[in-house]
């Protein structure tokens, strides 16, 4: 949060504006202190209910969507690293995402990084009966977790993470709130791993300078 | 100790309450996000049929001649297989809400022993946005309490970003 502070800080007064939206099941208790460090002049939410994930079919985070003036989306769904701080692990330079939005803050619509319709339409498919079931389980998690009833959830979370194997959310925030070694077997460095250097959230391609 | 025992006593009993009410006749539909406690019919199993005002209360549809309404939404029900819907026993008329959802193509995942039903996105409602790739809008609370919704900040560009503390 801390490197979008400064980036949005240097872009202030274009016409600009950061939504910044935390998917956190626990709410402010686990969000609010990073926001709170970080003193955002940008917009910063808390979504308890992964509602922005699965409106946008998000699969991890950070995720980023630009949105044009008329609340278009000109680019859907992307990988949106602000700094290089964990490049070992994903391989992703944050550099030339953000002279993209830079260029994109400048020159609007006539950005090259901008898509078209039809480009956007390719990348945006309605969700697959598997990922509104999986939606559905993670919401019923979510429900009996928020009401006292942790243990009973973890059947739940399984089963969206069976139904959609490549949400990181649905497993990141599964393993966050209990103990992920005893009740899924499992762990975050232990699933990067397995993927064998595979770049477990690969960026879009940016248009290179013609 | 008295104390104490009575607090274990009203304990114990409130904990059977509780699994009395999970086992019979109560469930808890979230629908739209929003949880509402609703009595299921007892004979209720693999559906959950509701009663005609916890229909209207936990969902805002309601039946009419036309369908299963809600404003300018309607979904008929197929003539011949209106018993699998609707079902009369003496006074109360019960409607069954996991057939509906089959109907509309909804998600529904339970839970049978907290008597709890999450129901999903409607076909109707995924992708909603794809013809006119407009961003879905949102409304959520900064950390003041204070709600935004995406569509005020129309007119400027948004670099719309999640990100998570786990």
């Amino acid at each position: 949060m801390p490197g979008w502070q400064k980036f949005y800080h240097d872009l202030n007064g274009r016409n600009f504006e950061i939504i910044s939206v935390a998917q956190d099941t626990g709410g402010a208790k686990d969000a609010a202190p990073w926001i709170t460090a970080a003193r955002p002049e940008y917009i910063a939410l808390i979504d308890d209910k992964h509602l922005v994930t699965q409106l946008y079919g998000m699969v991890n985070v950070p995720t980023a969507v630009w949105i044009n003036e008329k609340g278009i989306i000109v680019r859907p769904n992307e990988v949106a690293y602000v700094d290089n701080r964990y490049k070992a692990m994903h391989g992703v330079d944050a550099g030339p995402y953000l002279d993209a939005i830079r260029d994109w803050v400048t020159y609007g619509d006539r950005s090259r990084f901008v898509m078209g319709e039809q480009e956007v339409k390719e990348l945006l498919k309605p969700p697959s009966p598997e990922r509104a079931m999986a939606d559905a389980e993670f919401g019923l998690a979510e429900y009996l977790h928020r009401n006292g009833k942790g243990e009973d959830a973890i059947a739940h979370f399984k089963e969206a993470q069976r139904l959609d194997p490549d949400n990181w959310n649905y497993k990141r925030q599964a393993w966050a709130l209990s103990d992920a070694e005893k009740n899924y077997g499992t762990s975050f460095m232990k699933e990067v791993q397995k993927l064998n250097g595979k770049p477990y959230y690969a960026p879009r391609k940016l248009p290179q300078k013609q | 100790m008295l104390k104490a025992m009575v607090c274990v006593a009203i304990a114990t009993l409130l904990a059977a309450a509780t699994s009395y009410a999970a086992d019979r006749g109560r469930a808890a539909v979230i629908y739209d996000g929003v949880s509402t406690e609703v009595t299921a019919s007892p004979e209720s199993s693999k559906d959950l049929w509701i009663t005609m005002k916890d229909l209207k209360r936990a969902t805002r549809f309601v039946v009419k001649p036309q369908g299963v309404c809600r404003d300018e939404l309607c979904f008929p029900l197929p003539a011949k297989r209106k018993a699998e819907f609707i079902s009369k026993r003496g006074a109360v008329t019960w409607f069954n809400l996991t057939a509906f959802a089959a109907l509309v193509k909804q998600p529904v995942a339970r839970d049978e022993k907290n008597g709890v039903w999450n129901f999903g996105k409607r076909e109707d409602e995924r992708g909603a946005n794809l013809a006119s790739l407009e961003a879905p809008n949102f409304t959520l609370p900064d950390i003041d309490g204070k709600m935004h919704s995406l569509a005020e900040y129309r007119g400027k560009k948004v670099l719309l970003i999640t990100w998570a503390s786990w």
